[in-house]
């Protein structure tokens, strides 16, 4: 038996509506869809996965450390090559030798990736963690990019738990040309063969849930959720009403989260206290997952879906990257990626040092101590996140080093600060500078109390480089 | 130890020289500097030399300083090229100071160069800010333009500094460079469009920043064996002093001063046997204005927290009780990184020697200049003092040589 122990969920705060986008193009493709969540520029997946990730750990109350098998699902990874499990489990302090997958291809993937968590529990793992994120893309004048929301959810998966998944089953059957993206290409995209689409739905999701044991008799069904429409199309091939559909429903807020779809809606579910819930994902090729959840209402949850920063449709294609242009070439400043490497425990878990001499926090932990010169190893020290502001910036443009050109010209103006980030207990406290990040530099002043989260901070050669940042505390 | 007198020095104009090359640049300031010695003064008479230069773009990051020093004739004669970011000049003079004063050169020159306008805008940027912290400074989103904000947050926070206050110093300072013909913006401001500037880091500003500039700028440091072949009026080096501290600001004690500036100041105050009350003018690094207000403080103009009303009471105008940059300063005559601190020695030359125009201050007989390499990792102050031995011009305001002397021994 595998059971959820904990949820996390996650939205970015930026969100565009249905209204936006007819007045931009005078047509809104995504039916059902009335605003949808939009990535910042300084996130991807990989944040939105730590961000759902960090909660769902936090709402299981359960040590990283235990963690022994850990799974990041998503068909918008920010590489398409390299095992993004490493930086993921490191930026939530999973022990390096736990078992990790990946998950991509298809909207199914975070459904795969719980599957393959209940496996490894029926054999030797004993916690689980699956995250799915995604942010989706398409071309501008595509449904598939009308509909493109954000979001993540992340799982703690145990033998036993507040909501157990008493039962599962899978339905594949090829359908190409529904929903596909090229090798090499950013934009999802589909024929858009309307009935042929809507069959290949509903035939895999009726699939998948005629595998089911019993007929499913649920308060809750989480259906995989490509626009507003086609899930409550699914109603009957999945043996539930609209009613129980629109329960669990997040496309209407949040708009198509791909793999993290389900996830999100399931996360959304138990966070309400339904007893029963169905989740069936469906992603092209074509193919479904359906799940049965059985909870006792009380699973633990820390969710963050709700935002409420809206965006024009001109700042919507900034914010995406449409409309810029890249970084500048040249050179000047340059930190190697062994160097970043090397401050990987600091970036993303905040290791100081403890002068061993005089008692003194230094972050980061190198060189002589500045508060008594010794140079000495330091005894390390791990940081909370939280503090306050000791000195404030807004980097307008043109006053951003060009590593940031790109983030700038996507997301405006940004706080730099520098901020003092305090141990556990709060009596002592570490000064680092650091980029402001989740709400509008005016909301970072000397004095006010901050925490941090891990974002995208540039990318260089290829290779983004992801740290922390600070937002005002919550 | 033997004293360091200064003979001459000059500049290029400084500004954006798309016809110009470093050399040129370079040999521009050089020619002017031998020609200000009022005795005259023969390239082949230079022992050593000390350039500042950062390097900008890349273009000669190797032996920088060679490069330049053969250019321009000095055959043979050892060259070090001095890098402390903006300070890298400044501390070009120091050396010249002290290999005078270690006695292992009589003729030093001092110098330095930077060329930053020659690239495309988003290639400059590359190399603006390259002296700050680089991987969690830079990375968290500044160039200086932001360190210095986030200093000025700090003082407006804590002492109540203001925007106005910050203008006042952009204000003067054009007043001052518009009537230097070698300032890169050599026109006056006023408070309003001060004030109004586009925002680059708030609190600051377009017009609480200096200019990115090409230039050169070169000082002649001799000692006081050889003084009298060279002037009849000599220029001491009567202090000079320097610091150094962590390069990016969060690793430091203090947000809104700069430890390395009050350990520099103190340093050559004492070295001069005197105290800022007794300077007749002072050249500060104003590379963004609230480092104008924060050098009144670090350098004791006056107390700390109150820079803010010593800019607003016209103390430091021009006609003021102390003039600070007389010559415009970085904001207005310009700031070619490496050139900076021997600009502010050339300046220094200029109204000692009774030879800066319309800006000359009246009968000076000391002046200070402070010259600040980063957000503060490095800072150094010179203290010159006109000693008047056979001229009969200028008597005010200068002690005789020996008691000064004896100071600077009692002192050390």
């Amino acid at each position: 038996m595998t059971a959820i122990t904990g949820v996390g969920a996650y939205a970015p705060r930026f969100r565009i509506t249905a209204d936006a986008f007819e007045d931009a193009w005078g047509q809104f493709q995504a039916a059902g869809v009335n605003e949808k969540a939009v990535a910042a520029a300084d996130e991807d997946a990989l944040t939105m996965a730590y961000e759902a990730g960090t909660r769902a750990l936090e709402a299981a109350a359960v040590d990283p450390a235990e963690i022994d098998w850990l799974a990041f699902a998503s068909t918008t990874p920010p590489l398409a090559e390299e095992d993004l499990t490493a930086r993921l489990g490191a930026m939530l302090e999973v022990d390096e030798t736990a078992t990790r997958h990946v998950f991509a291809g298809s909207t199914r993937a975070g459904t795969r990736a719980l599957w393959a968590g209940m496996d490894a529990l029926a054999s030797d793992a004993t916690t689980g963690l699956v995250v799915a994120a995604d942010a989706p893309q398409g071309d501008p004048d595509d449904g598939v990019d009308h509909a493109a929301g954000a979001g993540a959810a992340a799982f703690v998966l145990a033998a036993e738990g507040p909501a157990k998944i008493v039962d599962r089953s899978e339905y594949a059957v090829p359908y190409p040309g529904t929903r596909f993206r090229d090798s090499g290409a950013n934009e999802t995209q589909g024929l858009g063969v309307t009935q042929y689409d809507r069959t290949a739905f509903t035939e895999t999701i009726g699939g998948a849930v005629s595998g089911l044991e019993a007929e499913p008799d649920v308060e809750a069904a989480a259906i995989q959720a490509p626009d507003g429409k086609l899930p409550y199309r699914a109603a009957g091939a999945a043996g539930v009403g609209t009613d129980e559909i629109q329960a669990a429903a997040t496309v209407h807020d949040l708009g198509d989260l791909g793999a993290a779809s389900v996830p999100v809606s399931l996360a959304s579910a138990l966070e309400d206290g339904y007893g029963s819930v169905l989740a069936v994902s469906q992603g092209s090729g074509a193919g479904a997952d359906a799940f049965l959840i059985e909870s006792d209402g009380d699973v633990p949850t820390n969710a963050a879906l709700e935002g409420d920063d809206p965006l024009s449709y001109a700042e919507y294609l900034r914010q995406r990257g449409v409309v810029t242009t890249g970084p500048p070439s040249g050179g000047g400043a340059y930190v190697s990626v062994p160097s970043w490497r090397r401050s990987i425990p600091q970036r993303y878990n905040l290791e100081a040092g403890r002068c061993p001499e005089c008692g003194a926090l230094s972050f980061p932990p190198e060189g002589a101590c500045s508060s008594c010169g010794a140079l000495e190893e330091y005894e390390s020290v791990q940081l909370s996140g939280e503090g306050s502001i000791e000195a404030v910036t807004t980097i307008s443009q043109g006053g951003a080093p060009p590593e940031f050109a790109e983030q700038q010209a996507r997301s405006g103006d940004y706080a730099a600060a520098i901020v003092a980030l305090e141990t556990d207990d709060g009596s002592e406290a570490a000064s680092i500078a650091a980029m402001g990040t989740d709400a509008d530099p005016d909301a970072f002043s000397v004095g006010d109390r901050i925490e941090t989260t891990i974002r995208r901070i540039y990318t260089q050669e290829g290779v983004t480089r992801y740290g922390f940042k600070v937002r005002p505390a919550e | 130890m033997r004293d360091a007198y200064l003979v001459g020095a000059g500049q290029s104009d400084y500004g954006a020289f798309p016809e110009e090359s470093y050399r040129s640049l370079f040999r521009t300031a050089f020619e002017a500097a031998t020609e200000s010695v009022p005795n005259g003064l023969e390239p082949s008479d230079i022992d050593e030399a000390f350039v500042g230069n950062l390097g900008v773009g890349g273009r000669q990051l190797g032996l920088s300083g060679p490069a330049v020093t053969e250019h321009v004739g000095l055959g043979g004669v050892p060259c070090t090229r001095v890098e402390n970011a903006c300070a890298a000049s400044g501390f070009a003079t120091r050396q010249a100071v002290q290999a005078v004063k270690s006695g292992m050169a009589d003729v030093v020159l001092a110098g330095g160069f930077e060329i930053m306008s020659d690239m495309s805008s988003d290639a400059t940027k590359y190399w603006l800010g390259v002296s700050g912290e680089t991987e969690w400074e830079r990375l968290s989103g500044t160039t200086f333009s932001g360190v210095y904000a986030q200093m000025a947050s700090v003082h407006m926070e804590r002492y109540g500094t203001t925007r106005e206050q910050l203008s006042q110093v952009a204000v003067k300072n054009h007043a001052n460079g518009a009537k230097n013909p070698h300032a890169q913006l050599g026109f006056e401001c006023s408070l309003e469009d001060a004030q109004s500037a586009p925002v680059v880091a708030d609190p600051l500003n377009l017009y609480h920043c200096c200019p990115t500039s090409d230039g050169a700028a070169c000082a002649l440091i001799v000692s006081e064996d050889v003084v009298d072949e060279y002037t009849d009026d000599p220029i001491r080096v009567a202090g000079v002093g320097a610091g150094s501290d962590n390069v990016g600001l969060f690793q430091r004690d203090s947000y809104t001063g700069i430890p390395a500036s009050q350990r520099a100041a103190e340093t050559a105050y004492e070295m001069a046997g005197i105290g800022p009350d007794e300077l007749d003018f002072a050249e500060v690094h104003d590379c963004f204005a609230i480092a104008e207000l924060l050098a009144y403080e670090d350098l004791g103009f006056c107390e700390t927290g109150e820079a803010g009303q010593l800019i607003e009471s016209g103390a430091t105008e021009l006609g003021g009780e102390l003039p600070v940059n007389t010559s415009g300063g970085l904001k207005s005559k310009g700031h070619p990184i490496g050139a900076t601190g021997a600009g502010q020695v050339v300046e220094a030359f200029k109204q000692l020697t009774g030879n800066a125009g319309d800006r000359q201050v009246e009968k000076p007989a000391r002046g200070l200049t402070h010259n600040v390499g980063g957000s503060g990792g490095a800072s150094v102050v010179h203290i010159f003092e006109r000693e008047e031995r056979n001229s009969s011009r200028n008597s005010s305001g200068h002690r005789p040589r020996e008691t000064e002397a004896e100071t600077e021994v009692s002192a050390r």
